[in-house]
């Protein structure tokens, strides 16, 4: 796969889309502000080189359109070009770690399992309340 | 490869390192039988499975993708789905499926193995649930699968080995909704090892087990089973493509033809040879054997191979709480499940039913996906933030699954245009929804919402219908007494050549609506346990 070159031009159409998709609102950043175009973009890449071409041909598409127009007919034309371009700006948007900060998302983390004697539901009766309703099932005829 | 070339003619060749390949080959090898498996892929690698890391919703869906289509990695075979409601999915390597299950460990119920006498469609199996448990029992203790026994929508018996995965909130408010309606529901069975046991590690609920466990706690064969098969002296080669079975002229299968990485062609001679390829690649393999002594396909005198095709249409339904439920973690996995409608109630306008399990949601880049949220409540422009909000962590879905009937025109096919990366004919599959599976669904759906509504969800979303939910491959060589009516016996054995078995989840005469992998090692330890008992009549080549 040649390697697709996301020069200034580029950049500057997808910070543009990627306020019209993420904007700046309640209290969160834009994507743009967020760096979506600049060093988040480089780190999508790193981790999906495989979006760039896709990604490339829909900034060319919609350069100098009436860019909130231009969303609604990918997504209805080009629902496959529409998602790799939310790919790149929400993939890109919760890399941030002040995004993610904000959000209150930490990532996915390790939360081993601690087995209580009796368990919770056992404790607090709900597992009794099907067990006294009977089975449910048809025997075998 | 010095004791164990190509030229080793083993008790038993079998074709396929997913879950029935597995269960197979580590029995065979308890029983001292000499053992090779030819897979087309290779051993996960699990530096991919990035759960720890802040790229991995970004990464998981290229290297975890379950779709061959999309994913075309050199061991993947392309299936034509143009002419079909629903994608077939799968993983080809080692582990096969079970890489990148749910690990949803559901039994069958008893009403599964007598649709035709209970409900009047379709075919009784030729065993009963009573059969069957206590290979269910065996094959829960082999795998490492977590749970709780007594569950009251299944016969009394003995539960799985480990404790379940816990409810977490939302299990707890959805189960006492349930409560409230009157309504089944139990902890979720999972083959997710909750404590140590045996190869695998304790889960530690990063709910990512459909990408990759990270943190080897998922009971995929590959982990658990090929291991011990391979220490037992198994030989398992990866990148090894079956082009065809080969036949002699006495009729019995002899072995396989297979090309290695570099393209080399050898044949693998063995007594015994296994077919465990998926509901897909079985069909598609006996199909491409297909002899001047056989020439509709070998094993196809009854002509269904291939036919019977069943998926499991898939619905999922998301409820949204005003409370953190701390949806993005979790085993994923099934906190609970659900079988108040399982049965067929006449009333409803549909036969059969499904079975729900209830699942995360995921993190903050799933809250922007198309499914399950729907194009209609799109999450982009100036609600983004809003919508996020009440996504993330505040979310819980039903994932149903629904019981598809036989039919003779849902069917695998070899492609006459398309070939894999070898030259060999692709799969294509033609399958269409029945309307028996729409309205079954519907009713599901509808029923699920109520389910989440009870448990205080301000607001539900029914996901659109997608194609991509194909997990479930089966029915395609249909188990059964009658050889002109099935093509494999109760024990897998092909009717029309003898030392020929298939162990995967074609032989299945119902789809059942449950998820399948519990069923299939159980039919499978079944089988291969029979197999070894009739070793000694049973005609082989060598």
């Amino acid at each position: 796969m040649s390697r697709v070159v996301f020069d200034a031009g580029r950049r500057a159409v997808l910070a543009a889309v990627g306020d019209v998709l993420i904007p700046n609102a309640d209290g969160m950043p834009s994507a743009s502000e967020a760096g979506v175009a600049m060093r988040w973009l480089d780190e999508v890449l790193r981790l999906r080189p495989d979006f760039g071409p896709q990604l490339a041909a829909v900034l060319d598409r919609i350069k100098g359109a009436d860019l909130a127009a231009a969303v609604e007919r990918l997504r209805a034309e080009d629902p496959a070009g529409f998602g790799v371009l939310a790919e790149v700006v929400a993939g890109g948007y919760f890399l941030n770690p002040q995004v993610r900060s904000a959000i209150g998302y930490p990532g996915q983390e390790s939360v081993p399992i601690e087995h209580e004697q009796p368990a919770d539901y056992e404790r607090d009766g709900l597992i009794a309340s099907v067990i006294a309703r009977g089975p449910v099932y048809r025997p075998t005829p | 490869m010095a004791e164990k070339g190509f030229g080793r003619v083993p008790d038993v060749l079998i074709v396929g390192a997913g879950a029935s390949g597995a269960v197979a080959a580590k029995r065979l090898a308890e029983e001292g039988f000499d053992v090779v498996c030819l897979e087309q892929g290779d051993w996960p690698d699990y530096t991919k499975a990035r759960a720890p890391y802040r790229d991995y919703e970004l990464t998981s869906g290229r290297d975890w993708g379950w779709d061959p289509n999309a994913r075309q990695s050199p061991a993947d075979y392309p299936v034509d789905d143009s002419e079909s409601d629903i994608t077939a999915l799968m993983w080809n390597g080692v582990g096969g499926g079970t890489v990148v299950f749910a690990a949803h460990w559901q039994r069958n119920l008893p009403s599964d193995f007598r649709v035709r006498t209970l409900d009047g469609v379709a075919d009784d199996w030729p065993f009963t649930y009573e059969d069957l448990e206590p290979y269910y029992v065996r094959a829960e203790r082999d795998w490492g699968v977590s749970g709780l026994g007594g569950d009251t929508a299944f016969p009394p018996g003995e539960g799985p080995p480990m404790p379940p995965v816990p409810l977490g909130r939302m299990g707890r408010r959805v189960a006492k909704a349930h409560n409230d309606l009157g309504w089944h529901w139990w902890p979720g069975p999972n083959a997710i090892a909750t404590q140590r046991y045996g190869r695998l590690n304790p889960c530690t609920q990063r709910a990512t087990c459909l990408w990759g466990c990270s943190e080897g706690a998922k009971a995929s064969v590959d982990r658990t089973y090929w291991p011990v098969a391979v220490e037992r002296g198994v030989l398992l080669l990866t990148g090894a493509r079956v082009k065809r079975l080969l036949v002699g002229s006495d009729g019995l299968a002899t072995g396989a033809l297979f090309e290695d990485r570099d393209g080399k062609e050898h044949v693998q001679r063995a007594g015994v040879t296994i077919l465990a390829c998926n509901g897909i690649g079985t069909p598609r393999m006996l199909l491409l054997s297909a002899t001047d002594g056989q020439p509709d396909g070998l094993a196809n005198s009854s002509g269904l191979v291939g036919k019977r095709l069943m998926m499991h249409p898939f619905g999922t339904v998301v409820g949204l709480f005003d409370d953190d439920l701390g949806s993005w973690q979790g085993a994923w996995g099934q906190h609970i499940h659900s079988l108040e409608f399982y049965e067929t109630d006449a009333s409803r306008g549909f036969v059969r039913g499904a079975k729900w399990g209830l699942q995360p949601t995921g993190g903050p880049l799933s809250m922007t996906h198309s499914y399950p949220w729907g194009e209609e409540n799109a999450i982009w422009g100036p609600g983004f933030h809003q919508q996020l909000r009440k996504r993330l962590g505040r979310s819980a879905m039903w994932g149903i699954i629904a019981e598809d009937l036989p039919e003779e025109t849902n069917r695998v096919v070899l492609d006459p245009v398309k070939m894999d990366g070898s030259g060999i004919p692709a799969a294509r599959i033609q399958y269409r929804m029945s309307e028996n599976s729409r309205r079954l669904m519907a009713f599901h759906q509808d029923r699920a919402k109520e389910s989440l509504e009870a448990a205080g969800a301000y607001e539900t979303v029914i996901a659109p219908f997608i194609r991509a939910t194909g997990w479930h491959l089966l029915g395609t060589a249909m188990m059964g007494s009658d050889p002109s009516q099935s093509v494999v016996d109760p024990w897998g054995r092909a009717h029309d050549v003898p030392n020929l078995y298939i162990f995967d989840g074609s032989t299945w005469p119902t789809s059942a609506g449950m998820n399948p992998t519990a069923t299939i090692a159980a039919v499978a330890l079944r089988g291969v346990d029979h197999l070894i008992a009739e070793r000694r009549s049973t005609p082989t080549t060598s």
